[in-house]
């Protein structure tokens, strides 16, 4: 077999290619250098070009519905909506990495390049329009992921972070690899448009395709640790340091829940034969989020709150995935869904970002007493934090209201009212841990003299942006929506 | 444009509140913008139109197209008096509120500024998402001032708030988007405009539980019974009330408790007229439970604002009594008892708030002999507590007058037990009065002059509007029903086929 590769292949590839090339040039100076530190604002300015070269070339491939290299990635609304969150999300936590005392040292070159190539396996992933490509994706970004965490400076919990997510990732790995050989088997191509064409028919028919559809949901599921695959992420993410825990709990449940969104897509969820999985991953969902949110009701650290509240997240997301595969042509779930990794991942990265800006050393674990002062000490600053908390609870009329809006609206059409139900239940609860940082921020007594240090300018400025932002589109959440609507009509 | 600069006026004031160089100034300046907000609001009284049930003023713009999400504001005969109250309240509140708030006293206003803001959306919005939006807008800001500036147990009390209140509201938020798909299927689009509700026709089968409008109504209702609050699920008011700032607690007892029997009015009734009628024997049942209980806990309470907040539940009983009564007199006495409520309860935890603030305590047992002590206060009490037990000349006798009536008409019994709570209310609160302002001279007296104890100016020119207004809708009802009759009327008698037109 004769494979090919058209000039255009390359140029749809080309913001990946970017990213690498921009992430590799400190990597050079520094070798050049003798191995010596270059100023870390330099390195950073490398990395921020290459994320905005990077969109610029994403937007300009946006909707072309073009295939590349025989079809293996595909560049619909989907992946370049996707392409551009993960983009944003990057910068971000970039800035935060760049400011932080557990990842800023003479390693933060190292860092960048990582954190770059990670986008890099992130966005193959969003593109891939086939397993074997998705799975190459996956890797390429857990591996970047694997090491960043062992490279912070923090000592204590880090490592574990890193070896623990490292086991666990691999062996959710190796289970969708499995899933995949036997979808492989039985379908006879990895191309996911042919085994989307092939699932309803095969679903009824064939033992083993289901076999290994269930099994690479299973290694999905544990990406975005649904319950029970969620027991890794509490422990990781707290032990990460807070800009990576921001981009793990951003970018990757970003880029996972999209290629859901594409399994989903396969009308698997109509055939008969499926159904006692559909009522599983709605038991699943509904336990996701009990499990989250009680989780999360009973922890003193702020960043395994914040863990746990993204757990209960994933439930509210899994419930729009399955209002999506119910509905076949509703394109109410699957653009909820899609306005709910929009909506989260603003207000997460804001909220970690608050924390990133509060720990004065590598080893800081904040907890709720913490916060006390802040109210009084950096107004501004607290003021973002009960708007992105505000959002993340879901009142309106911030981002988060829209998010939670959309979702349960997909989950009453498609006749999920009692998922709904769950989901307003799981709110209720989190009402109560979210709005405690603003009580201890605002309404108990404050340690004297506490927060006097400076904040660092550029995550200072991306928290107050982030929020505004969650405001803002909050205000005005059409735009948002028609575009997501747009990005998700050519999958559904 | 007048409603809209009514909404976010209020948030201009707070930035500029904001933006003042000096706190000294706060006071004065909110006083002032707050008086011009009221000012501005009076104009309603030109641009409304009282003989039209219609929705006036109205302005539409969309906001969520695709689900049919829109601005949309306007007044009605309901809303009217509502809207009025609010910004009649706020500068009373910044008066009241002038040395009792001593700490983060712009942050205190800007509080109340958005808290304004808040409530005349709440009240003006015709859109049910616009609705939400400010019911759960208006939580924060009353979070906050409970939190921050309250009492000893306010974090405990101002978490319970915001829980029972979110907890109500997510069902509703539930039932509103199944109404949004029901115009979708009934009229072809998508809409959240409450008028489109009215003509919905959603099915309801009387004696089966899940049906779909049994379950819609239950899910608006519960969230609006936790704002009135009724019983049983009043208990967050209580400890709200109780740990809230003299302003907080005139601000939630007068303006947001009636979101609560407003949403009843606006949406409950009108949208879901078959439910509402097969289960009005539950909420009368509660609503003479929530009479009877609120003004025997009432009677035993040792702290005043306490005594004040369980009244407000019984209070707040005859409301929902009047409104489920279903009937012209009903239904009037209910809505009057919305406003006299808010003057007469309102006024009571000013007092009670201005007393705290020379003796510090709030122990029945700790007064006595107050009437010597502080003359011009003991005249101020009585009259407010008159206008409480609905003594005649005074507004609550009206509005009691008319529920009960609606009452008797409805259902008996129900008269009957609710009339046992007027006698209830004037136990507890003349038991009260005798135990503060008669009998010895109490231990909270101790160190004051004679007289000394007695208010100041400013105190006397918050009193004075309040008091005007008791005597004032106790003697002519009709200067204030006849702006909201025509609408009241339109509610009772077009029930079933309940319609709200635009004014052209």
């Amino acid at each position: 077999m004769e494979i090919q590769f058209k000039l255009v292949d390359f140029l749809l590839v080309s913001p990946a290619v970017a990213l690498f090339i921009f992430s590799c040039i400190p990597l050079l100076i520094k070798v050049l250098r003798g191995n010596v530190e270059q100023n870390s604002f330099a390195t950073l300015i490398w990395g921020y070009m290459g994320i905005i070269i990077a969109a610029g070339l994403t937007v300009a491939t946006m909707g072309s519905n073009r295939t590349a290299f025989e079809g293996a990635l595909v560049f619909d609304g989907l992946s370049g909506f996707t392409g551009l969150v993960l983009l944003f999300v990057a910068a971000v936590s970039l800035t935060f990495a760049r400011d932080s005392e557990s990842t800023n040292d003479k390693q933060f070159t190292e860092n960048m390049f990582l954190m770059l190539n990670c986008v890099v396996g992130m966005l193959t992933m969003a593109w891939a329009n086939d397993l074997i490509v998705v799975f190459v994706g996956l890797e390429l970004f857990s591996l970047c992921l694997y090491m960043m965490i062992a490279l912070s400076l923090e000592q204590r919990t880090s490592k574990e972070a890193a070896f623990k997510y490292f086991i666990l990732g691999s062996f959710a790995s190796a289970l969708m690899l499995y899933g995949i050989s036997f979808i492989y088997g039985t379908v006879g191509s990895t191309y996911l448009p042919d085994m989307i064409s092939a699932a309803p028919n095969l679903l009824a028919t064939n033992r083993l395709f289901l076999f290994g559809f269930v099994l690479l949901l299973v290694g999905v599921c544990f990406k975005v640790a649904i319950f029970p695959f969620h027991a890794w992420a509490p422990d990781v993410y707290q032990g990460s340091p807070t800009p990576l825990t921001s981009f793990m709990a951003t970018a990757v449940k970003a880029v996972s829940l999209a290629f859901f969104l594409r399994l989903v897509a396969s009308q698997a969820f109509s055939v008969e034969r499926f159904w006692p999985f559909v009522d599983v991953l709605q038991w699943l969902a509904v336990l996701t989020i009990l499990v989250g949110n009680v989780g999360a009701f009973r922890q003193k650290s702020l960043k395994r709150m914040m863990a746990y509240s993204s757990i209960a997240h994933s439930g509210y997301v899994l419930i729009g995935l399955i209002a999506a595969g119910i509905g076949g042509a509703s394109m109410l779930g699957a653009g909820g869904v899609m306005f709910y990794i929009f909506s989260y991942s603003i207000m997460t990265i804001g909220a970690f970002g608050v924390l990133h800006l509060l720990e004065t050393r590598a080893d800081s674990d904040l907890t709720f007493e913490d916060l006390r002062g802040l109210g009084r000490d950096k107004p501004w600053l607290a003021l973002a934090m009960t708007i992105l908390l505000l959002s993340l609870t879901g009142i309106p009329p911030t981002l988060g209201f829209w998010g939670k809006f959309f979702i349960f609206s997909a989950a009453v059409k498609q006749g999920l009212v009692w998922l709904a139900i769950w989901g307003v239940v799981g709110s209720i609860i989190s009402v109560y841990y979210y709005l405690r940082p603003i009580v201890a921020m605002y309404m108990e007594e404050p340690t004297a003299g506490r927060y006097t240090f400076e904040l660092r300018p550029l995550s200072y400025f991306a928290v107050l942006f982030l929020a505004l932002l969650t405001m803002a589109f909050g205000l005005a959440s059409e735009p948002v929506y028609q575009a997501v609507l747009a990005s998700v009509s050519k999958v559904f | 444009m007048l409603l809209t600069t009514l909404i976010f006026l209020p948030v201009v004031f707070a930035l500029v509140v904001a933006a003042l160089p000096e706190e000294k100034w706060v006071r004065p300046v909110s006083f002032v913008l707050s008086l011009g907000h009221f000012a501005a609001t009076c104009l309603l009284f030109w641009r409304f139109n009282p003989a039209s049930s219609a929705l006036q003023l109205v302005e539409k713009h969309a906001w969520v197209p695709t689900f049919g999400v829109n601005y949309f504001v306007g007044i009605d005969g309901i809303s009217f008096w509502l809207v009025i109250l609010s910004a009649f309240l706020t500068p009373l509140a910044v008066l009241g509120s002038w040395t009792a708030i001593e700490k983060k006293v712009r942050a205190f206003h800007i509080c109340l500024f958005l808290l304004l803001s808040a409530t005349m959306g709440t009240f003006l919005a015709v859109d049910a998402i616009l609705f939400y939006a400010f019911f759960e807008a208006s939580l924060i800001p009353m979070y906050l001032m409970i939190g921050v500036w309250g009492g000893s147990r306010r974090l405990y009390a101002t978490m319970k708030f915001f829980i029972y209140t979110m907890a109500g509201s997510l069902f509703m938020l539930l039932a509103i988007i199944a109404l949004i798909f029901m115009t979708q299927e009934q009229m072809g689009q998508m809409s959240a405009s409450v008028l489109d509700f009215y003509n919905l026709d959603v099915p309801f089968v009387a004696g089966d539980f899940l049906n779909t409008q049994t379950l819609l109504f239950f899910a608006f209702s519960l969230a609006f019974a936790i704002k009135v609050p009724m019983f049983p699920v009043h208990t967050w008011l209580p400890d709200a009330h109780v740990e809230a700032p003299t302003p907080g607690s005139v601000i939630l007892a007068a303006v947001m408790l009636k979101m609560g029997t407003y949403g009843f009015m606006r949406f409950v009734l009108p949208i879901f007229p078959e439910a509402s009628e097969y289960f009005a024997w539950f909420f009368m049942l509660l609503g003479v439970v929530g009479i009877v209980y609120g003004a025997l806990v009432a009677m035993v309470q040792p702290d005043i604002k306490k005594l004040v907040a369980y009244s407000s539940v019984s209070h707040m009983g005859y409301v929902m009594l009047g409104l489920f009564a279903m009937n012209l007199y009903g239904t009037t006495g209910g809505y009057y008892q919305m406003l006299n409520h808010g003057i007469s309860t309102g006024a009571l935890f000013l007092l009670v708030g201005m007393i705290y603030e020379r003796t510090h305590t709030r122990q029945i047992s700790e007064y006595g002999g107050l009437a010597k002590a502080a003359p011009i206060y003991t005249i101020a009490f009585l009259i407010v507590t008159f206008s409480s037990i609905a003594v005649p000349l005074t507004n609550g006798f009206i509005g009691e007058f008319l529920i009960l009536l609606g009452t008797f008409e409805a259902n008996r019994w129900f008269a009957g037990v609710a009339v046992l709570g007027v006698i209830l209310g004037a136990v507890y609160m003349l038991w009260a009065v005798k135990r503060i302002f008669f009998g010895p001279r109490g231990k909270a007296l101790g160190h004051y002059e004679e007289e000394s104890l007695d208010i100041n100016g400013r105190e006397i020119a918050v009193l004075i509007p309040l008091v005007i207004l008791i005597f004032w809708m106790g003697l002519f009802p009709s200067d204030f029903l006849n702006w909201s009759k025509a609408s009241l009327d339109n509610l009772v008698q077009n029930r079933t086929h309940y319609e709200l037109k635009l004014e052209e």
